[in-house]
């Protein structure tokens, strides 16, 4: 452990660092030049810093190669593409229902007297359909089950039993 | 005009790709180059930087420029750099440059370059450097990530804060550490002996 003169010293010392890589305000940074200027011992570990810092710098950067680029730049492409097809369908769909959620929320709040009278109206509407049911016959909209219903009513007809009454034995003879 | 890394994100989230290739073309020298220090493999290296980006590539649909991108990028590097160097201590596995000579450099081999041109001066120069890089690669893993981000990459206190996800006083003492430590390690391996006798 370096042995310091005075307290002023140890403080000065253990901010030697900070005050090499500019990373304190002016006034201190201010107060450690004046001390530096007067203690020999300061001055001496602030060069030894720098100097530590001269090695440091001393070792050459090394580059990246000239196919790094390129490599990067490739494996990007086949990721976004990768990224595109794994995007199934149902991963769309949870964004379309998100989607959905998100426009009822913001769009019942903002118009809710038009979400309430389209509520109504639908309920009704299957209230209507489920007790008054219109005959598919008259709608004629649906001609094959027309011609089932029409099929059904003639098995119903033939399947009626034919009462033929017998004639009488004795005719009476109207005079 | 320069435009700034984080409008060249905001591109890139867009899905410019030009923009992307100019946040690689502006990064990658550096990112290699501290990716290099912190685990000390040339190669590798390049894989982690390569991965690096690829990652931010991958996440910038939910980037948002809260904090600067540099700090982002480099905190990706930092966290690739410290899996790599648990991986390699559990493995037990040794960097190339461990096992070589002191003085022989690894990248520039006989095979590469013919040394019987190389004048002493430069021999000296590659020597003094390899011996930095060992003393360099002997600091505590913090210690030499933080020297390694303030002196080769000039960030700020602040920067280094956030990669190294600590407190600023914690990244002025670990710095300070780190070159008081530095230092007796220059000392030890004959370089720094005229720095500081008394240490």
């Amino acid at each position: 452990m370096p042995k310091y003169k005075t307290n002023e010293c140890k403080n000065v010392q253990t901010q030697l660092s900070a005050y090499f890589d500019n990373e304190m305000p002016t006034w201190k940074r201010h107060l450690i030049w004046w001390h530096l200027k007067r203690c020999s011992d300061c001055k001496h570990q602030a060069k030894a810093i720098e100097q530590t810092d001269k090695l440091l710098r001393f070792v050459e950067p090394v580059k990246a190669s000239d196919t790094f680029l390129s490599t990067v730049m490739s494996r990007a492409t086949t990721m976004k593409a990768t990224q595109k097809a794994c995007q199934s369908i149902f991963n769309r769909l949870g964004s379309f229902v998100n989607g959905f959620q998100l426009w009822m929320r913001g769009n019942i709040r903002a118009y809710s007297l038009v979400y309430m009278f389209g509520l109504i109206f639908c309920v009704i509407t299957m209230i209507g359909v489920t007790l008054y049911s219109p005959r598919i016959e008259k709608l004629n909209m649906f001609p094959q089950l027309r011609s089932k219903s029409s099929e059904t009513q003639q098995e119903r007809l033939i399947s009626f039993e034919v009462i033929v009454l017998p004639e009488p034995k004795r005719s009476f003879k109207i005079r | 005009m320069i435009v700034s890394d984080e409008e060249l994100m905001m591109e890139c989230r867009k899905g410019d790709m030009s923009a992307f290739e100019l946040l690689v073309r502006r990064y990658q020298d550096a990112l290699v180059n501290y990716i290099h220090y912190t685990i000390n493999d040339y190669h590798r290296a390049e894989d982690l930087a390569q991965e690096t980006f690829l990652r931010v590539f991958k996440s910038a649909s939910r980037y948002e420029p809260k904090a600067s991108f540099k700090s982002w990028l480099y905190t990706i590097a930092t966290n690739l750099s410290k899996n790599e160097i648990r991986n390699r201590a559990r493995r037990n596995t040794y960097f190339l440059e461990d096992m070589v000579e002191e003085n022989e450099d690894v990248y520039h081999s006989e095979f590469m370059i013919d040394t019987r041109y190389q004048p002493d001066v430069l021999y000296e120069k590659k020597e003094r450097q390899q011996l930095i890089k060992k003393a360099l690669k002997q600091l505590p893993e913090n210690q030499r990530l933080a020297l390694t981000l303030v002196t080769y990459q000039e960030l700020s206190y602040e920067e280094i804060s956030e990669i190294l996800n600590c407190s600023i006083g914690a990244v002025k003492s670990l710095i300070h550490r780190a070159r008081q430590n530095m230092k007796k390690l220059l000392i030890k391996a004959g370089i720094g002996g005229g720095v500081n006798a008394k240490i």
